[in-house]
């Protein structure tokens, strides 16, 4: 198992292109962005059409708690009602509640396996983390009242910031590996405080959720499954998440509190991406144009199958390169990155680091030939992955002698 | 005056009318041990001074003082206990009496034949690969069976494990520290022998702090790595409580390989793991050990 895709807002016929071309093993839908009977009718499609795609539901109970929430069809889902506060989960009775009309769903759906609810905690050490604990054990009560259950995976969404207390983010790892904790695994979101959408990570937080993924997923011998994430699901594979999700738009490969807040509508048609593994980043159609033109084409090109596209072309901007076909490519090269891994940590992180070197190599000589990148297509992160998978190995005794 | 009883094998046959064969054995912690035949089975016989006793032993407002609760958690665990290699409690429950004006409680436990691993290690040397082995898997099946009644021994060490004469299985000893997970109450301050403490011992204070069976795997690991090197891995003689603190819960000693020629790889790995400084890096069940030793 490897990569998932994200689902959200807009699915067309998105997960079945990408099913039918072998890039995903799975699918995280989205109770926010489909109706329930279509969600159902979904899921019966894949069932019947594609034996072996896992299919969760990220049921998004957080949203609940975020005012004003811009939740579309959640109002429809048994488990969900806006505008809860702190008071609405104080009592076990209503917390065991809660877990079990979400689970409930999930199981009547059949579901491959079943995502807790949670909420957004902000720290370790505050109330909403306690809540979300606190909702964790409940649904696992109410697994193991259930007959014949599928496997359980535990939902945390947490603030990147939260990751900076060490002790605190120990103590939580302490608590969620107890033995009388019976879960297969668990479905991790991490809330990026990136206003915008990059690859950027700072390392010193990256490193330790690279390091709970690997006391989890690694030492623990416990399903994890990354949601919202990108480029770097690779690094989240590399130390031992079973899987990572990614969507098709920005705002499925990074998750911002702000996307389930209402906002004003507007923003930016997206423009055209290229999804470069030698560049370990989606840059602009534009970008790959210029590189085009520096005579460099060959040193960024992912090596994916849609490549054809690209050199079947007379340059890149001929090469009719649209949204769905940007969609479809980024999978395909994050499949084929993931495909590079051996399963085996300490060679994966080497072979990893040794990729984001190339990589920057190659922006340096890119930038040298003229090509200007813009700030979320530039290279930042690749000076701060490396620090971070440093810093992971430290903490987890993995460093070279 | 002492804490511990001053008894003669003529006062403790008063005591206990059906033993025979009565030897005094020596002080352990704030007991002293005998060991007497009774019904044709060697036990020890073990005594602690409590506070004077008042008339009426049934009345609800007995005060008990910390060494008869912990008495009273020592023989509720061994009577509990299913493992075969957690001492058992003898056919003395717990009980109350005084002799000489000295109020006392006494009960009894199998008498096990055999040495201390702690003697064992300074007359004969360190173990062998598959002897660290044997004792992984015996004193981890009394960890599991403790943790089964939702109990941590909290004072895993050489001195407190025996190996038997005849069948060489080691056997653990002590409960007295056990603690229960859920409704304790009792010892809140760090209990045990510190160089065996895991770092959660020491801030067990802090009510945050998770505690359980990882915290005795740390403790067994700590055992195993001095048994296998010779060497004990955090402490070393003349060390202050605070070098030993610190050293426990930020050194990561060398692998028992390096200071062992020929030492299995993979149980260099299961030692340093069980030596892990979170609970989180530990074991997560103690099967997981037992399938990792066995496979050894």
């Amino acid at each position: 198992m490897a990569l998932y895709i994200q689902h959200g807002h807009g699915k067309s016929d998105k997960i079945r292109t990408a099913l039918d071309d072998g890039t995903i093993e799975g699918v995280v839908f989205a109770a926010r962005n489909e109706k329930k009977d279509n969600l159902r009718a979904c899921v019966n499609e894949i069932r019947e059409g594609y034996d072996g795609c896992e299919m969760l539901l990220d049921p998004q109970f957080y949203v609940s708690t975020l005012t004003p929430p811009n939740d579309r069809y959640l109002p429809e889902y048994p488990y969900y009602e806006a505008g809860r506060t702190a008071s609405d989960f104080t009592g076990v009775r209503r917390i065991r509640h809660y877990a079990k009309e979400t689970l409930d769903y999930q199981v009547d759906l059949g579901l491959d396996s079943l995502v807790s609810p949670t909420v957004i905690f902000d720290s370790f050490s505050d109330r909403w983390h306690q809540i979300a604990l606190n909702l964790a054990d409940a649904s696992l009560e109410r697994r193991a009242e259930l007959t014949d259950p599928p496997p359980l995976l535990l939902s945390f969404v947490f603030k990147e910031e939260a990751l900076a207390a060490t002790e605190e983010v120990n103590r939580f790892l302490d608590t969620v590996t107890q033995d009388g904790w019976n879960m297969k695994g668990f479905y991790l979101i991490v809330a990026r405080s990136e206003r915008s959408y990059n690859q950027r990570f700072e390392p010193s937080r990256l490193a330790q959720y690279l390091y709970v993924v690997y006391v989890l997923g690694q030492i623990n011998g416990l399903r994890v499954v990354c949601g919202y994430t990108d480029f770097v699901g690779i690094l989240l594979r590399a130390v031992g998440a079973d899987a990572f999700a990614s969507g098709w738009n920005q705002s499925l490969r990074q998750f911002q509190r702000s996307n389930f807040i209402q906002r004003r509508p507007g923003g930016q048609r997206p423009r055209e991406r290229y999804s470069s593994s030698p560049l370990f980043n989606s840059i602009l159609l534009s970008q790959l144009q210029d590189i085009y033109e520096v005579g460099h084409l060959g040193d960024v090109l992912s090596g994916v199958p849609l490549d054809s596209q690209i050199t079947g072309a007379s340059d890149p901007l001929a090469a009719g390169w649209t949204t769905p076909l940007s969609q479809q490519h980024h999978w395909q090269t994050l499949h084929a990155l993931d495909e590079s891994l051996s399963g085996r940590v300490r060679p994966d992180l080497q072979s990893t680091v040794q990729k984001l070197r190339d990589a920057n190599g190659l922006y340096t000589l890119l930038e040298a030939a003229g090509v200007q990148f813009e700030q979320n297509t530039g290279r930042d992160h690749l000076r701060e992955w490396p620090r971070a998978i440093g810093e992971f190995q430290r903490m987890a005794g993995l460093a070279s002698p | 005056m002492s804490d511990l009883p001053n008894l003669t094998p003529e006062q403790v046959a008063q005591l206990v009318p059906g033993a025979s064969d009565i030897e005094l054995v020596g002080p352990g912690g704030q007991k002293v041990v005998f060991k007497g035949t009774i019904a044709g089975e060697q036990y020890a016989l073990k005594f602690a001074k409590v506070p004077e006793l008042p008339e009426d032993l049934e009345t609800e407002d007995f005060p008990m003082s910390d060494v008869a609760v912990r008495a009273q958690r020592e023989v509720k665990t061994m009577r509990d206990c299913t493992s075969r290699h957690m001492v058992k409690l003898g056919p003395i429950g717990l009980e109350f009496t005084t002799i000489d004006d000295q109020s006392l409680l006494l009960f009894s436990e199998q008498f096990i034949v055999g040495r201390n691993l702690r003697t064992i290690l300074r007359s004969d040397g360190r173990f062998d690969p598959a002897q660290i082995v044997t004792l992984g898997l015996h004193i981890v099946d009394a960890i599991q069976a403790l943790w089964d009644l939702g109990k941590i021994h909290r004072d895993i060490k050489p001195a407190n494990i025996m190996r038997r004469e005849g069948d060489d299985e080691y056997v653990l000893l002590d409960a007295g520290f056990a603690f229960d997970v859920v409704g304790e109450s009792l010892s809140i301050a760090p209990v045990g022998t510190p160089p065996y403490f895991s770092p959660e011992q020491f801030a067990f204070t802090n009510r945050r702090t998770v505690m359980d069976f990882r915290s005795d795997l740390f403790s067994l690991g700590v055992t195993m790595y001095e048994l296998a090197t010779g060497q004990h891995p955090f402490w070393t003689p003349g060390d202050t409580s605070r070098s030993l603190f610190n050293r426990i819960t930020t050194h990561n000693p060398p692998p028992p390989s390096t200071i062992v020629p020929g030492f299995p790889q993979d149980l260099d790995d299961m030692i340093l793991r069980m030596l892990g400084k979170s609970p989180h890096v530990r074991y997560r069940r103690c099967q997981q050990l037992i399938d990792a030793l066995s496979e050894t």
